[in-house]
């Protein structure tokens, strides 16, 4: 299996989660009055407090810049807001999405600069996500969405969320000896691309990543697939083209290197990465499955950076979000949150000579006309 | 109290706003502006926080301070109001905050988020609104910026600051509590009071970790925020090393580093705080820790990455303020030479250092040598290390300032014999490039750094002649190279694309003569390097630009040789747009062809180094317009006539035409003395002109054309005579005329060249030798004066060398060359080739010949003048042969003495011409410190033309007796110098006397403080006293009325003392040399008082005696002088004063 493929289902990965059910009659009334109550919490939310911070509970950083790349995104927030509400205490508990829209009523309507997210931490933990662990932003990311995916009740909701975030590609593997062509259609979440080309060179801007990533591989030697109408294995060309770009727009740029197996390093290098992103200015004719409305929304424009500093051992996430309502620059760095500006995002590029500072590690990116 | 001070100060629209904020909070208006300072200064948000006692303490502070106020209010009705509503709300808050204070806290909390909102929005606007257009420009936009992030990132360093001391407090509430109640050991778990407790504890802890991680947060908030910082002072340094460079190529950039060292250093502090405050950090971790404990995993990464943002700000900082440059080529830095000094300086832009630590700042050059064959190793002369002395200038920050460096190349590094200055390497010597780099060990707050930053790359030359080479290499390194290290750029250099180098062009201009380039410029000069016009894609290559060239010259060394003409001399033209100066002959026609006759313009020459010329255009009465221009002018004229007078007097000579100016508009139809009235110099008469003694004089140039030649025509120098007497031209200058032209130029007394007043004739020559005012080449007057060189001739054309290239009077002097005939046509060399008057002088140099052919020169600052050296040896001789011209010089102190080579080193030469052969050299025999004697006899004129500082002194002065004396028909004529100061006499007597003869005048010159001419016989005596205006005696036997009273000194009681001081010093060495010599000295005294004085010691006598009669350096019986010397003596023996304590 290539690396690719590995990464396709990494990305499509889904947590296998506990959907246990209790109907419980007595709690009907409660329900209801809950509803009332989150009713009138939905009004507060609406005033827009502006940007309010998250408490590190223990290692907290990297969930809680997801989290405020989640609830700043009034997509997502849509949808959050139109769960079902688990019928019992125990449930409540239990239940990721409503422990996020929990928290985000919380975060929205008390006057206060921070609140503290351990509800929704400890909801988590009930998942295999552990509390005082340090996450790798892009696998909590997934594992978090897949999560409050699992346990939306209402279909419709399911599939806004999935519309809301999925990328879909599809893979080309054609054998060199004969013409036979194999397709096949993906679904992910994230677009992770690499920042090294296969000399192990830097790759200059996001732009290349994203050409490098979708340039079509060509396998052989050991890397040779098995072609049934040649009988052996023959060298295979795999290629990648993109059919579907959703709302919201995920690319992890792998800055933590494999390479040596045991030792995993960071790449700090400088990276830059636009405001505006035109795929279809970054991709041939090619690289794509798309028809030309589907091409004419690819028209991105830069709505959060998770940024990562320290080192792989050790380090911490932060989030530079642009608030949609007001489209100002926000950075969360747990409790704390100040107004920033495109040049403090900037920063997150990266720097060949510094290895502790901030780089970009998720780059989020919103469609410029929603569909 | 700052921020309800912004607040009050809001537009309408945004007051409002607040107002609207304060209607229905809890917290009145009144009391927010009562206690405003006070309410800001406090840590709402912390007190807000659960569990917190700081609330209860604000709460009741707030009620505390708002009853104070309240009893400072006065009595008066104008606080009845205020006062009612402050208790009134003083009541409210009491009653609705007393249970939980916390809930006031937040209220103010978010009372003063929701004023800063309003306020950023109100301040955004208002800016907004004042200046609607993004007009400002980017760099002063960054700059606020900067200024702007550097004052948030200050503030919010506070803030963490009291957050950590805030947690200060916490953490010492907990731990003492901790160790109060806890007990581990006893099993206590029964105890439902201990288990409070320790809940209790728990709780606190809970409340502690979440403040630590709050101060973690904010701490990698402010981290986050100064990488910004980092790399918006990143890129400032950046524009700012590439301004240096441009500055250095001469373009007209601000290179200050004050507001980069400013944020630098401010940036720098504040790491270094927060620095400070997470070690302080860790440092709590020691007392209380728990597990996950967020300082133990956050505070080492905290650190490690501001350590690494404070070590790459502070290498950053390293710079190299000022690049390697020789102190007198300020315009053309990063050129060397061997042997001359030079400096550098490097600056730490964070001006952050420890006074107990010593920083060494250290310099090498060529620390890793290009792999360059036949590379040239240097060593630097100067010491190469320099400590930062704490304390040192600290308004001038972190400087190492390497002055006076100097260079020297190591004798083995070029290999084997043989290769020395023959280049063996591929690269010339202007185009190695050399490096320095600085080095800094810094240290500060524990942080151990050792910077290091290298100049730019420079050229170092042997020889002033590869300067302009020099700095062509470093022209085109500083325009292509990317990499400010690439020692081997030159290896291949690339080429310049156009537009760059047109820049870079124009910069070379405005830095020589502030005005740069035009596109016209431009557009010829790219003509002349692609022979079409240039697309923005064309590109010049190195060796077309330094080095190769059909006129023998390449591009560059054309362009060079302009710029040092303009920098010289036609700056102030150049500047005013006066010169065309880069037009084609193509384009110089098109011009000139619309345009009247008359008309001219200013351009450059294309064909000779360093020259300008003017095009004129005439239209004939039939045939296309004509154009004409003169052979080019080069430093070499223009140095010494400027070239707005060469415009104004410029006269072309056509056969049988009257001289005119073709010279009229200048191109497009400016009239000429329009255009160049302003820059005409203007002719400051010197004394000599008011007394009407000497003519006017004007020096212009000429041109002639002859009907034969084409009509380029040579440039010729004039000489205009006075009363048309004789006008004599010879074409000089470049060496292309012909001697045949020399007859037709003669136009003697034909008087064609009309001079502009009667009287005069002025020769004027070029700058170097160019002088040839007689016919068939005679007399050279050679002078590199920049001002001025003068040979006036007399009313009768007398300006008459005799042979060919016979008399020379080669001059460097910078100020003045005078060569002036008398009337009689005296000017006369004896003999080809004799006399020689070379004179170095910086002062001044007077070649005046007298009315019976005297010439005198005179020269006073010690070391400067070399008077002819045949001359010099035999002083004696060449003065006493009558006929022959009388040459005069003064030397150095080393230099040879007509006849007294005994004397001191100091004594200045003295020399006397004469008209009639008689030379008196009388230096002063004691103390001969300051000495001049010029005398000149029977018709002669005497002309004492002192110096610079009044130094020359006509008289010896400490035997106290100076005699100068002009006989019968003579005058006498001191001539001040610059400084007003002559002496005609001794200083240190108070007394001269100079003793004017029966018809003669004496002119005494202004200046003298001391000078007291007494008359004597029957002369006239004009008597000038103290400071003020001299007394020129123009009537013979009338004496001034206000110095009637002065009684004639009683002279014999002094001249017995002087005597008798003489003797002692002749009588010890009777005999010798300065026997002679003083005896040389004062002849005419001794005899005088030979009959005078009696109980003269016999020795004296016996020393006369030993003089020999036939000695040449005593004057001859023969002499038609002497006896008139000897009866002024005699008979009109002068008063004198003398004053003893001169003998000692």
């Amino acid at each position: 299996m290539s690396r690719k493929e590995q990464e396709t289902r990494a990305g499509t990965e889904t947590m296998k989660a506990e959907a246990k059910i209790q109907n419980n009659e007595e709690e009907a009334e409660e329900l209801k009055a809950k509803d009332q109550r989150l009713a009138s919490v939905f009004g507060v939310a609406d005033l827009k407090n502006g940007a309010i911070g998250l408490y590190n509970v223990g290692q907290s950083c990297c969930l809680n810049s997801l989290l405020q790349v989640f609830f700043m995104n009034i997509h997502f927030t849509g949808i959050l807001r139109r769960i079902t509400v688990p019928p019992c205490a125990m449930q409540k508990k239990r239940n990721v999405p409503y422990q996020m829209l929990l928290l985000l009523e919380k975060m929205q309507c008390g006057k206060q600069k921070a609140v503290s997210p351990i509800d929704l931490a400890c909801c988590l933990s009930e998942y295999r996500v552990k509390l005082f662990v340090q996450h790798d932003a892009a696998q909590l990311f997934l594992n978090l969405w897949n999560l409050v995916k699992k346990q939306m009740k209402k279909p419709e909701l399911v599939e806004e969320l999935s519309n809301l975030y999925t990328i879909c590609v599809q893979e080309h593997l054609a054998c060199q000896k004969c013409s036979l062509e194999t397709k096949r259609n993906s679904n992910m979440l994230t677009l992770p691309v690499p920042v090294l080309d296969t000399n192990s060179r830097a790759l200059r801007t996001l732009e290349k990543c994203l050409q490098y990533f979708f340039h079509p591989e060509e396998l052989t030697d050991h890397n040779m697939c098995f072609c049934e109408q040649c009988g052996r294995k023959t060298p295979f060309l795999q290629s990648m083209k993109l059919v579907h770009l959703p709302q919201t727009l995920t690319i992890h740029l792998k800055r933590f290197c494999f390479e040596e197996s045991a030792y995993i390093h960071k790449l700090s290098h400088y990276l830059p990465f636009p405001q505006d992103l035109d795929f279809n200015a970054v991709l041939t004719e090619n690289q794509c499955q798309a028809d030309d409305s589907e091409k004419a929304a690819w028209q991105y424009e830069l709505f959060a950076v998770i940024a990562h500093s320290g080192s792989t051992s050790c380090g911490h996430y932060c989030a530079y979000i642009r608030s949609l309502t007001e489209c100002k620059w926000y950075c969360f760095n747990d409790s704390e949150v100040c107004q920033v500006s495109w040049d403090d995002v900037k920063c997150t590029y990266g720097h060949s000579n510094l290895h502790w500072g901030e780089t970009a590690y998720l780059l989020i990116y919103m469609k410029k006309h929603p569909q | 109290m700052a921020q309800w001070q912004e607040v009050q100060n809001l537009a309408n629209a945004y007051l409002e706003q607040v107002h609207q904020l304060y209607a229905g909070s809890a917290l009145p208006m009144a009391v927010r502006q009562c206690l405003a300072a006070w309410i800001e200064s406090q840590n709402w948000r912390q007190a807000a926080e659960p569990l917190s006692s700081h609330a209860r303490m604000l709460f009741h502070s707030l009620l505390a301070l708002l009853d104070e106020h309240l009893g400072s209010l006065g009595m008066g009705n104008e606080d009845f109001m205020l006062k009612h509503n402050l208790r009134k709300a003083r009541r409210d808050l009491q009653a609705e905050f007393e249970e939980c204070p916390d809930n006031l806290a937040n209220l103010v909390a978010n009372l003063l988020q929701e004023e800063r909102q309003i306020l950023r929005l109100g301040q955004a606007g208002g800016e907004g609104g004042a200046a609607p257009a993004p007009s400002t420009p980017p760099e002063s936009n960054r700059e606020q910026q900067i200024q702007r992030r550097l004052a948030e990132f200050h503030a919010a360093l506070q803030e963490a600051e009291r957050a950590f001391r805030h947690l200060e407090d916490m953490q010492d509430a907990f731990d003492f509590c901790f160790k109060l109640y806890y007990r581990p050991g006893e099993d206590r778990t029964n105890d439902p009071q201990y288990t409070q407790q320790i809940q209790a504890l728990q709780a606190k802890l809970q409340i502690l970790d979440r403040q630590r991680r709050e101060v973690l947060a904010q701490m990698q908030q402010l981290l986050g925020r100064s990488e910004t910082l980092r790399d918006f002072l990143q890129e400032e340094l950046e524009a700012w090393q590439e301004r240096q460079q441009r500055a250095c190529l001469g373009a007209p950039v601000d290179t200050r580093l004050q507001p980069l060292e400013t944020w630098f250093t401010e940036l720098g502090q504040g790491l270094f705080q927060l620095l400070q405050l997470l070690r302080a950090l860790g440092d709590l971790r020691q007392k209380v820790s728990y597990e996950r404990d967020p300082l133990k995993a956050e505070t080492p990464l905290l650190e490690r990455r501001l350590l690494e943002l404070l070590t790459y700000l502070l290498r950053r900082a390293f710079v190299v303020e000022q690049q390697p440059s020789m102190p007198n080529a300020c315009k053309r830095p990063l050129v060397l030479r061997t042997t001359s000094k030079f400096s550098a300086r490097a600056r730490l832009l964070v001006r952050l250092h420890d006074r107990n630590h010593r920083m060494e700042a250290k310099i090498h050059i060529d620390r890793d040598p290009p792999k360059i064959k036949g590379f040239r190793k240097f060593n630097i002369l100067t010491s190469s290390t320099k400590t930062l002395l704490a304390g040192d200038c600290p308004q001038e920050g972190l400087v190492c300032d390497f002055q006076y460096l100097t260079l020297k190349e190591q004798k083995d590094s070029r290999s084997g014999k043989g290769s020395k200055g023959g280049g063996e390497g591929p690269l010339v010597v202007t185009e190695e490039l050399h490096l320095i780099t600085f080095t800094l060990a810094y240290a500060y707050c524990g942080l151990q750094l050792e910077l290091e930053t290298s100049t730019l790359p420079f050229v170092i030359i042997s020889n002033n002649n590869q300067l302009s080479s020099a700095w062509a290499s470093i022209l085109w390194f500083n325009m292509l190279s990317c990499d400010p290290k690439e020692q081997q750029f030159f290896s291949a250099p690339p080429p310049a694309p156009w537009p760059r180098l047109a820049e870079v062009l124009s910069w070379q201009f405005e830095s020589v003569a502030e005005r740069g380039l035009s596109k016209d410029h431009l557009l010829m000069l790219a003509e002349k390097l692609f022979g079409s016009k240039a697309s923005p894609e064309s590109t010049v290559a190195w060796p077309k630009f330094s080095k190769d060239g059909a006129a023998g010259f390449s591009f560059w060394a054309w362009l060079d040789g302009i710029l040092g003409l303009l920098q010289e001399h036609l700056k102030q033209l150049w500047k005013a747009g006066l010169i065309l100066g880069f037009v084609s002959r193509k384009q110089e026609k098109k011009l000139l062809k619309g345009k009247r006759t008359g008309t001219f313009l200013i351009r450059f020459s294309e064909s000779v180094l360093g020259g300008v010329t003017c095009t004129w255009v005439e239209h004939p009465e039939s045939g296309p317009p004509a154009f004409r221009a003169v052979v080019p002018y080069t430093t070499a004229e223009l140095e010494s006539l400027a070239l707005p007078d060469i415009i104004r007097d410029y006269q072309l000579l056509v056969e049988e035409n009257i001289p005119e100016n073709p010279l009229q508009f200048l191109y497009p139809n400016i009239p000429r003395d329009e255009a160049f009235g302003p820059y005409y110099s203007q002719w400051q008469e010197a004394n000599l002109m008011e007394q009407k003694k000497y003519l006017n004089r004007r020096l212009i140039r000429v041109s002639s054309r002859q009907a034969n030649e084409s009509w380029q025509t040579e440039e010729e120098l004039v000489a205009t005579t006075e009363n048309l007497e004789m006008l004599q031209l010879q074409p000089s200058g470049l060496g292309t005329q012909e001697p045949g032209g020399l007859a037709s130029l003669q136009h003697g007394s034909s008087g064609t060249l009309q001079p502009r007043e009667s009287g005069t004739l002025q020769v004027a020559s070029g700058n170097l030798g160019t002088l040839q005012p007689s016919g068939p080449g005679t007399v050279q007057v050679v002078a590199a004066s920049p001002e001025m060189l003068q040979v006036t001739s007399g009313n009768l054309g007398t300006l008459q060398p005799s042979g060919p290239g016979t008399v020379q009077v080669v001059a460097a002097s910078p100020e003045m060359l005078q060569v002036t005939s008398g009337n009689l046509g005296t000017l006369q060399p004896s003999s080809p080739g004799t006399v020689q008057m070379v004179a170095t002088n910086l002062g001044m140099l007077q070649v005046t010949s007298g009315n019976l052919g005297m010439l005198q020169v005179v020269a006073g600052s010690p070391g400067t003048m070399q008077p002819g050296v045949s001359v010099m040896q035999q002083p004696g001789s060449q003065v006493l042969d009558p006929p022959q011209l009388l040459q005069v010089g003064s030397g150095v102190s080393e230099l040879l003495q007509p006849g007294i080579r005994d004397l001191k080193p100091q004594l200045v030469l003295q020399v006397v011409p004469e008209g009639q052969g008689m030379l008196q050299v009388g230096p002063g025999a004691m103390e001969p410190q300051l000495v001049l004697q010029l005398v000149s006899e029977g018709q002669g004129l005497l002309q004492v033309g002192p110096e610079n500082l009044g130094t020359m002194q006509p008289v010896a002065g400490d035997t106290g007796m100076l005699q100068v004396g002009p006989e019968n028909l003579g005058t006498m004529q001191p001539v001040a110098g610059d400084t007003g100061m002559l002496q005609v006499g001794p200083e240190n007597l108070g007394t001269m006397q100079p003793v004017a003869g029966d018809t003669g005048m004496l002119h005494p010159v202004p200046g003298a403080v001391e000078l007291l001419p007494v008359p004597e016989g029957q002369g006239t005596l004009p008597v000038p006293e103290g400071q003020g205006t001299l007394l020129v005696p123009e009537e013979q036997g009338t004496l001034p009325p206000e110095l009637r009273d002065l009684e004639p000194l009683p002279g014999s009681l002094d001249v017995q003392e002087l005597l008798q001081s003489l003797e002692n010093v002749l009588q010890p060495r009777s005999g010798t040399l300065e026997t002679l010599e003083a005896a040389e000295l004062m002849p005419d005294m001794l005899e005088a008082m030979d009959g005078r004085l009696e109980g003269l010691d016999p020795g004296l006598a016996g020393n006369a005696a030993l003089l020999n009669p036939r000695d040449p350096f005593l004057p001859q019986p023969e002499d038609t002088a002497l006896p008139a010397v000897s009866s002024l003596f005699t008979t009109d023996f002068p008063s004198l004063h003398i004053d003893a304590s001169d003998f000692q």
